[in-house]
């Protein structure tokens, strides 16, 4: 899923992500209150599996993203040193070759391998997310004028001072839209981690599937993409602010 | 121990035997190269494009290291001490001027005294000082960012960003070759004046000789090979050029321009002419150049020029007699 | 082991592989005409052009679970709601590309050919399709290969493909075949991305004008 990009964001619409979020949500909340449900239904629906759900789900999602900057990032600035030319280009090269591979796939294989739960599911995801960042990051720093940096160690600035008073500065805007990809991607995957114990909402889409009632299925797939929404508009928001003032 | 020029008080750059080579081409970039720069002087390197300048340049402040030969500055030997300290002392100004864009004009300025460690009212305060001696009000630019500035305004960030922790060196790589003509020709000016100022030692790269005429104290003239063709004053590059290469470089019209460099005080000396002898003349100055002189002879339609000296006096020459004077090789002033 | 698997379920796994590939082209092939058609629709229409590439964009951003799972009480299970909800991802990459390929057309030539006397749709025909038909159909591309891994997920509405192999593999964790089946679905879908994306590679060569290669 690509959108490496950052796009153009404009004030004016920022409202109506989450305007659709809260109509979509409050929407659900009346449906289930209005439709009748039979015992399977509304065990499947009570408030507390939902809650768990949504936060097992959201703790997938934090979890995963935190630790795919903390690789990815390092990892990123580590292939753009001179003396890593050659390496970056592999890297990256076997990264995109990677996102031929469905993330059912990665998720499953890690679970029938090492065994089910939230950490291999976290495994999954970093795998999984790691190459929008790191993608990102060497970008990112690529894309930096060479002037600047000529500029930087003409004046005494140490390597060490350069990659951090310039490059990664620079490079930021771009780092937080893989950053954003990423956090979508995670989003998207944990919802499958459902199918390997790890729990999310995924489960309550996959009850509603197993069990044959709409009203379930319905349920939990609109919260699930009220969920990415949220998501990748706070990211948008985050994307924007954190974005070097004179960029 | 013989003299070595790189410790003589007198001399502030001292490349001695340089050489550059790079492993995958035949010839070498630098080849021996030995040049003498004295304090405060101002000089300009010179010549067509790959041969060289720029790669001499850069071994100053060695972001390019030499393969061969050793360089010195203000009397030490830093051809291997430690290069970030080495460069913190010295101004650097790049042609696409090279401004942190997400940084404010201050803090650009303040980039180098930042790591030195100074302190952060000092920096501001230093900051403030060099917009100002650059011509631009602090108040107003400080704190805008590059991108809201004109190219021939972001190099004067640029220049002032060079002169903040007052280095004695300054190394400038076509510095207003990124800026539009006009524009150019007023920087020049300016930093002509600045430099009267603050009198630093400077060598500048150009591939315009008429840049180089105009800002030199003296010119490094390099032919292909990073062969040296000629070091020296502007007036004597144009007057006695060293070989074919020198000529061909300065270009047609030599001759005339040697004018704009010569004062007309200077070649008054030899004029013998009858001040009755001569119909019509404009006035001129001493301090002013021939050339300008001649423009107001042709301006005015007039036959010779009246020499306003100093102390009420005047002399009057006409303009065969300035500019046979003017034609010899060595000037001799009145 | 795991060869043993390959060669004793080859016919099985090459059809679920074909179906896999199938999938994919159909529904690329219905968000390539969706995609391209509103590109071509909106051109005068800046305004609805930037809404449509937001929301399909934003469409990209639902976990595809959720959106087959959608699918569902709208058209059941099976080969449909697998289709429906691939061509709705796909839209966006095609989308996207068409506008860039259009807006990066040489509005000299575009010029020269009004100039010329031509009318809006031979202009669009002869000149601008032409032209901006290697970024369009590298949009495409992009949308196959997103949508390979995406099938994958098919198999819970009961679609076709391989992504069959993978769930079985899951449903019988610990047993005899499972990991085969499941690493066999994974292979799967990477060599079928392979082999489109080769596909496209030749595609490209043979339809690109001859005059933007050379």
């Amino acid at each position: 899923m690509e959108r490496v990009t950052v796009p153009g964001t404009r004030r004016s619409t920022a409202w109506v992500v989450p305007a659709i979020v809260l109509l979509l949500v409050v929407g659900i909340t009346v449906y289930v209150g209005s439709v009748p449900l039979d015992s399977s239904e509304t065990r499947s629906l009570a408030p507390e599996v939902i809650f768990t759900s949504l936060w097992q789900h959201v703790q997938l999602v934090v979890v995963s993203t935190v630790l795919t900057i903390a690789i990815g990032v390092p990892l990123g600035v580590l292939l753009t040193r001179s003396r890593t030319k050659g390496a970056g280009a592999v890297v990256l090269a076997a990264a995109n070759a990677g996102q031929a591979i469905p993330s059912i796939g990665v998720l499953v294989l890690l679970a029938m391998i090492f065994g089910v739960g939230f950490w291999m599911a976290v495994i999954a995801l970093v795998a999984y997310a790691l190459l929008p960042v790191l993608r990102n990051t060497m970008v990112g720093i690529r894309q930096v004028d060479r002037a600047l940096i000529d500029a930087g160690r003409g004046m005494g600035m140490s390597a060490r001072e350069v990659l951090f008073t310039i490059e990664l500065p620079l490079a930021v805007p771009v780092m937080l839209a893989g950053i954003r990809v990423a956090l979508i991607l995670n989003v998207g995957v944990a919802t499958l981690a459902a199918f390997t114990n790890a729990g999310g909402l995924g489960s309550i889409i996959s009850s509603g599937i197993a069990l044959n009632r709409m009203p379930v299925l319905i349920v939990g797939s609109v919260l699930t993409i009220c969920l990415a929404l949220t998501v990748d508009w706070l990211a948008g928001i985050a994307e924007r602010r954190l974005r070097p003032r004179g960029i | 121990m013989s003299e070595n020029p790189g410790s003589s008080p007198d001399t502030m750059i001292y490349l001695e035997g340089v050489s550059k080579r790079y492993p995958d081409q035949g010839k070498d970039a630098v080849a021996g190269l030995s040049m003498e720069i004295k304090r405060g002087e101002f000089v300009v390197l010179v010549g067509p494009s790959g041969c060289g300048k720029t790669t001499t340049l850069r071994m100053i402040n060695r972001l390019v290291e030499p393969t061969e030969g050793r360089i010195w500055i203000d009397g030490k030997d830093v051809t291997h001490v430690d290069v970030d300290q080495l460069r913190r002392g010295i101004g650097y100004v790049i042609q696409q001027i090279g401004l942190l864009p997400h940084l404010t004009i201050a803090e650009n300025v303040a980039l180098v005294p930042k790591l030195l460690g100074v302190a952060k009212n000092k920096r501001r305060e230093r900051a403030e000082e060099l917009l100002d001696l650059v011509g631009l009000e602090p108040a107003t630019y400080g704190n805008r960012y590059p991108r809201q500035l004109s190219g021939g305004q972001q190099q004067r960030v640029g220049v002032a960003r060079a002169l903040a922790a007052d280095p004695p060196v300054m190394l400038m790589d076509e510095p207003f070759g990124a800026v539009d003509p006009i524009a150019r020709e007023k920087l020049q000016l300016e930093f002509l004046r600045l430099q009267e100022r603050i009198r630093k030692t400077i060598v500048l790269v150009t591939h315009d000789i008429d840049e180089a005429l105009r800002l030199g104290d003296r010119i490094a003239i390099f032919g292909p090979g990073s062969r040296l063709a000629q070091f020296d004053t502007p007036l004597q590059i144009l007057s006695n050029p060293a070989d074919d290469f020198v000529r061909d470089f300065v270009g047609a019209g030599a001759s005339v321009r040697r004018l704009t460099l010569l004062k007309v005080g200077d070649v008054i000396g030899t004029s013998t002419m009858e001040a009755s002898s001569v119909l019509t003349t404009v006035e001129v100055d001493p301090g002013e150049s021939v050339h300008r002189a001649l423009e107001k002879v042709l301006a005015a339609g007039a036959e010779g020029v009246n020499v306003q000296l100093a102390g009420g006096a005047s002399r009057i020459i006409d303009i065969q007699g300035l500019l046979t004077a003017a034609a010899q090789r060595t000037p001799v002033p009145s | 082991m795991f060869l043993e698997y390959l060669t004793n379920n080859a016919p099985r796994l090459l059809l679920l592989a074909e179906q896999h590939a199938e999938l994919v082209l159909i529904s690329v092939a219905i968000s390539a005409v969706l995609g391209i058609g509103l590109a071509f629709l909106t051109e005068s229409m800046p305004r609805l052009r930037q809404t449509l590439l937001s929301v399909t964009g934003t469409l990209l951003t639902i976990p595809s679970f959720a959106l087959f799972a959608l699918m569902i009480p709208l058209l059941g299970l099976g080969v449909a709601p697998t289709v429906a909800a691939l061509a709705i991802y796909g839209i966006f990459p095609v989308l996207r590309n068409t506008v860039t390929g259009i807006e990066g057309v040489d509005p000299a030539v575009i010029d020269a050919a009004r100039g010329l006397g031509m009318g809006r749709g031979q202009r669009l025909r002869t000149v601008v399709l032409p032209l901006a038909w290697p970024v369009i159909l590298n949009g495409i591309r992009t949308a196959t290969i997103m949508l390979v891994a995406t099938a994958a997920i098919g198999a819970v509405v009961r679609g076709p493909g391989l992504g069959e192999l993978i769930f079985r593999g899951l449903a019988r964790i610990g047993g005899a075949n499972a990991l085969n089946e499941a690493l066999a679905g994974v292979i799967g879908v990477v060599l079928v991305a392979l082999v489109l994306d080769l596909l496209f590679i030749l595609i490209a060569k043979i339809t690109t004008v001859r005059g933007l290669n050379v």
